[in-house]
């Protein structure tokens, strides 16, 4: 046997950890990000100032220190995360669920209601409208899981038409709300909203609410179900190999409906948070948050697993923080979507990283063969 | 893990890279500055929130292709979803403007918010009057009166052509107050010359889908639809987009633009465009106006209300095909609203209880 050359396998380890391929893809991605804006003729040094200021706080342009920059980002990741784990939950049972953005829309639509109409009890109050918007995103993704568990809807049809008329259905209700004119409704009692002085004394004013607990506790509980449940199991055994799942006696059409079920409830979650975290009123919805949408791309970067979802999830409401700041040091809001874009093409190159790992490894075995 | 050593990684590569970067230098000519903060539509919108912008470029003596003085006197940043308004506007107030601008009535609950945390800074909206803090300066336009000349400027038109009960029709983008008024005032325009016109109108229930408008203009067009106005935003584009098609096959059939003068938009051979007026609403005089207020020191929290006869609204005369008999007929039409002889009612129920518009239209008073 031949001494193992440690550079190499450490390549080769590097390859084979998902995580790693992950970190690489977000740095090329904002490599090649950085290129495109001194291409434009912009500093990309200010693309760097912009996004440091959304991670620290700190401007450095000024030397000002401001703490609220990083609740925001802190609070724009929460929806990320959420629809993250939407797409990634169905994904692991090997679903392709594309309608978080109508599961997003149907909790924030509930989350309004109970909001407006739901009883003024401290504490009680938005903990209903959260357990609502959660009820209604698991019912809208059920729905799908059950077309699809018992009649083979395809269930990337189903969920984009069911955005549709969550978008649609969502007008229609909220325009019967208290006080509603064609844009908004009146305000939420403060009871409903999710509010928390702690976090706004900490970080200087910002949005950041409750919800950011949510979500914490939402990333445990997908850790959970997924890695240490018989049901978690039954959903990663059924997205491996269907047929095989069922001949080992997994249910598999009942997982499939329970994990679009899973699915839907945390991009319910997502909504109901975004209604009653960062707003103060409910709205009349005119187009898509896209947040169910991004989810998709923060599920791909994540690669389906709980932390890795959730530090893309991060990723992105940084990028959106750093967004608006990069626009008041002219650089176009549009690099962003392009660096998030990059960062999803870069991702296909998990499967070509593994199809050259299976190419060296079949070439090694020829050699070893060829040797004796 | 590996993701939160980049993000270190980044954090220290930052603070190395840049710290003790050097200040941007504040401005000490008196000049003052500006943001503006859009919704999603941005400043490319052809109407509105562009119209904002060409203000502010104007003041400071830069043009639209050259903005030179841009990220030293003003700039722009556009939200992208609903939820950035408030940080948005906080951002703004941290990096210290003399005055920042926001466009639409969307924006009137982030500013109520935000404007009273700020109470040293001057904020600017346009569209809204009942934000009443002592530090923003509030801009209402009699949409109405502009719609009014176009409106009739389409009919007469149609009349001077000879054609036989002509048909118009409305694209709004999302109902409500304001677009209202846009709407009932072409109606009052298109029925003092034409009492029994029929005239059809559709929501797309969004500023920034040009597809809607397009496939309804395709519609109505092919149903004998003469004029369409549309006041939508980007939205609106859909409709000179289809006229614009059809003229060039011929068809005699008109867009109206709205907010800017969108003749450029509609140019389809030559220098023939799809496009026969626009109604102005000139957002542009209130960045100048509340420009020249922070410049002269006399910027307080007031509502300024910019009608036809402050020169805040009005209507385009690009268009050659206009013709001269319209253009001098909408004219006295002009100097009889500022004079009071004509009488516009901006809300659908004043106009229905004064039987000035057509019942199962679908405007939304508030």
């Amino acid at each position: 046997m031949k001494p193992v050359d440690t550079r190499e396998s450490f390549t080769s380890r590097m390859l084979s950890s998902d995580g790693a391929v992950s970190v690489l893809v977000v740095l090329l991605g904002f490599l090649v990000g950085t290129i495109l804006v001194a291409l434009v003729g912009k500093n990309p040094l200010n693309m760097y100032k912009a996004i440091f200021q959304s991670l620290s706080g700190y401007n450095i342009d000024n030397g000002k220190m401001n703490v609220r920059y990083i609740g925001e980002t802190l609070n724009y990741a929460v929806p990320f995360i959420l629809c993250g784990f939407s797409m990634a939950f169905a994904a692991r049972a090997g679903l392709f669920n594309i309608g978080g953005e109508g599961q997003y829309i149907m909790g924030l639509t509930v989350a309004q209601v109970i909001g407006l109409l739901g009883p003024n009890v401290p504490g009680l109050h938005w903990a209903l409208a959260i357990i609502g918007a959660m009820l209604i995103g698991a019912a809208w993704g059920g729905i799908v899981g059950i077309l699809k568990a018992k009649y083979e809807v395809s269930e990337v049809v189903s969920t984009i038409m069911l955005n549709y008329v969550a978008l649609y259905l969502s007008r229609i209700i909220c325009l019967q709300l208290p006080g509603a004119s064609t844009y908004k409704t009146a305000n939420f009692p403060e009871t409903a909203l999710l509010s928390n002085g702690f976090f706004q004394a900490i970080t200087n004013n910002s949005m950041l609410n409750n919800g950011f607990f949510l979500m914490g506790l939402a990333v445990v509980v997908y850790w959970f179900i997924m890695e240490k449940t018989n049901l978690g199991f039954g959903l990663r055994a059924t997205g491996f190999n269907r047929e095989a799942a069922r001949c080992s006696g997994i249910p598999v059409v009942r997982s499939i409906a329970i994990s679009m079920a899973i699915a839907g409830a945390f991009a319910g979650l997502a909504g109901g948070i975004v209604a009653l975290g960062s707003f103060r009123y409910g709205r009349v919805l005119s187009g898509m948050d896209n947040y169910g949408f991004n989810g998709i791309a923060v599920a791909l970067v994540g690669n389906n697993t709980a932390i890795g979802t959730m530090l893309a999830g991060f990723l992105f409401g940084m990028l959106k923080n750093a967004q608006a700041l990069m626009q008041g040091k002219q650089i176009p809001k549009e690099i962003t979507f392009i660096i998030q874009g990059l960062i999803v093409v870069f991702i296909a190159l998990r499967s070509a990283i593994a199809l050259y790992l299976a190419w060296r490894s079949k070439r090694q075995l020829q050699k070893e063969v060829l040797a004796k | 893990m590996k993701k939160l050593l980049v993000f270190a990684l980044i954090l220290i590569m930052g603070a190395t890279l840049f710290a003790g970067g050097a200040k941007e230098a504040a401005t000490t000519d008196g000049t003052p500055t500006i943001r503006l903060l859009t919704d999603a539509t941005g400043i490319d919108d052809k109407s509105f929130n562009a119209a904002a912008w060409r203000g502010i470029v104007e003041f400071y003596g830069d043009t639209l292709s050259n903005t030179s003085k841009r990220g030293r006197y003003y700039d722009v940043v556009t939200a992208q979803t609903q939820d950035m308004y408030i940080p948005n506007l906080k951002q703004a107030a941290d990096e210290g403007y003399d005055v920042i601008m926001v466009t639409g009535f969307t924006w009137a609950d982030a500013l109520g918010e935000v404007a009273p945390l700020y109470p040293d800074q001057n904020f600017v909206i346009v569209d809204v009057d009942w934000v009443g803090q002592p530090n923003v300066m509030e801009f209402i336009y009699s949409e109405e009166q502009g719609s009014y000349l176009v409106g009739l400027a389409a009919a007469l038109q149609a009349k001077a052509e000879g054609i036989a009960n002509p048909k118009f029709g409305f694209i709004g983008g999302v109902p409500g107050a304001v677009i209202t008024k846009f709407e009932m005032g072409y109606v009052q325009g298109i029925l003092s010359v034409f009492p029994n016109a029929q005239i059809v109108d559709y929501y797309a229930n969004d500023w920034g889908k040009p597809e809607l408008a397009k496939a309804q203009a395709k519609n109505w067009y092919d149903s004998g639809v003469y004029a369409i106005f549309s006041a939508a935003g980007g939205t609106g584009n859909g409709t000179i987009a289809q006229a614009k098609e059809y003229r060039l096959q011929g068809k005699n059939i008109w867009a109206i633009g709205v907010d800017s003068d969108q003749f450029e938009d509609g140019i389809y051979e030559g220098k023939k465009s799809a496009v026969l007026t626009s109604m102005l609403k000139k957002v542009e005089n209130s960045s100048l106006y509340s420009l020249n207020a922070v410049k002269n020191g006399t910027f307080t929290g007031e509502v300024v209300k910019m009608t036809m006869e402050d020169d805040g609204v009005g209507y385009s005369t690009a268009n050659t095909e206009l013709k001269a008999d319209v253009v001098k007929a909408v004219d006295a039409a002009k100097a009889d609203i500022i004079s009071g002889k004509i009488k516009i009612y901006g809300t659908y129920k004043d106009a229905l209880a004064a039987g000035a518009a057509p019942r199962g239209l679908a405007a939304l008073d508030d």
